[in-house]
């Protein structure tokens, strides 16, 4: 590959890397799993760049290729799927002693996230970017009506882990 | 919803990220590795298909050659047999390759999980291929030894002279359909693990993904 390829597309996601950390951080626990999807995602936006046209913003490009990798490409390691287990078991000890204060509710929050499936995972990602239901329904590849229903469906479910 | 709302305003704060920076060199390093994604996967397999069948094929005629049935290659039967097995070795590759060239992680979420599941709707149409065809062959050259290989041929002439010749034809056919069937029966499994395990989380986020979808 060319090196100013290289050079270009490595100082754009150092750039954007808050992007990939972000998808990161919804779909796995620990730092290892983290890691290792940062890897993956990194090697397959470096494999579509030279299709990268500009025509599109680099973040923007950024959110569908992490996305796709996160929920479609990216092969989840044993190791993951234990620490996943370890770590909704703690999550409910935390909301038994509930505290009112916003970092608390915030916790409660993201762990609550973390206990959604990916794609109802990815539908929160976009709308926590600020994405309105066009941009998600073409980022998921479903209708605008379906990007509707499914995230009230998110709300609901989110509300139930909440306050079970 | 107010929670979401106030999980919005945390998640745009610049500073809340808590993982470590990755400086350029250590992205650039990232670059150089391979990928271990399931198309990756996909596409190794596939290729250990043809690799497989091809074996298979090449073996079956060594060890022919041993049997002293080389005639047989020369039958219309066989020839015929050979060349459709060949066009549809060079189609499944190219389909191989066609699937593997289609699978872009820029397109949405749902094509892109729909054009990975085409690639192993075209392994299982590969897979369903080769068993027909080992059963069609089977069918047509398992006659065709019988009436020529003269071992077989002395021993058909004993147990007719004994009054077993139905006997021996029933204990053939037995014998071939169940050894053939355990065959199928084996590879049906070890297809259904591999793509099972591969593809079990991808299935489930496709039918979740299309859910409601009309």
């Amino acid at each position: 590959m060319n090196k100013e390829l290289e050079h270009s597309f490595v100082e754009l996601l150092e750039k954007h890397q808050n992007i990939v950390h972000k998808v990161c951080r919804l779909y796995t626990n620990n730092y290892d799993a983290h890691n290792d999807l940062f890897q993956e995602i990194t090697i397959q936006l470096w494999k579509a760049y030279p299709k990268f046209r500009g025509d599109a913003k680099f973040s923007t490009w950024m959110y569908r290729v992490g996305l796709n990798t996160a929920i479609t490409l990216y092969r989840k390691s044993k190791r993951t799927i234990n620490t996943t287990q370890f770590d909704t078991v703690q999550f409910k000890i935390k909301a038994e002693d509930y505290d009112d204060t916003e970092e608390q509710q915030l916790k409660l929050l993201y762990s609550a996230v973390h206990q959604l499936n990916d794609i109802e995972k990815a539908l929160v990602f976009l709308y926590l970017e600020d994405k309105n239901y066009k941009e998600i329904s073409e980022t998921m590849g479903i209708t605008e009506v379906n990007a509707r229903v499914k995230m009230n469906r998110v709300k609901t479910k989110l509300r139930t882990i909440l306050n079970p | 919803m107010d929670e979401l709302e106030l999980l919005k305003k945390d998640w745009q704060k610049e500073d809340n990220n808590d993982f470590p920076v990755l400086s350029y060199k250590e992205i650039y390093k990232m670059i150089l590795k391979k990928s271990s994604s399931i198309v990756k996967w996909i596409f190794i397999i596939s290729l250990l298909e043809l690799v497989f069948w091809l074996a298979l094929s090449f073996i079956f005629k060594a060890t022919s050659k041993n049997d002293q049935i080389t005639d047989l290659e020369s039958t219309t039967i066989f020839i015929v047999l050979s060349v459709i097995s060949y066009a549809v070795l060079v189609y499944f590759f190219y389909r191989f390759y066609m699937n593997y060239k289609t699978i872009n992680s820029t397109d949405n979420a749902s094509t892109l999980m729909k054009n990975i599941l085409k690639t192993r709707r075209t392994v299982k149409q590969y897979v369903f291929f080769n068993l027909g065809y080992l059963v069609i062959s089977m069918a047509i050259l398992f006659p065709y030894i019988l009436d020529h290989d003269p071992k077989t041929k002395t021993i058909i002439e004993s147990a007719t002279a004994n009054g077993d010749l139905f006997k021996f034809y029933s204990a053939m056919i037995v014998g071939t359909v169940l050894i053939v069937g355990i065959v199928i029966v084996i590879l049906l499994l070890f297809y259904w693990l591999i793509y099972g395990i591969l593809l079990k989380r991808l299935n489930h986020n496709y039918n979740e993904l299309k859910k409601l979808e009309v």
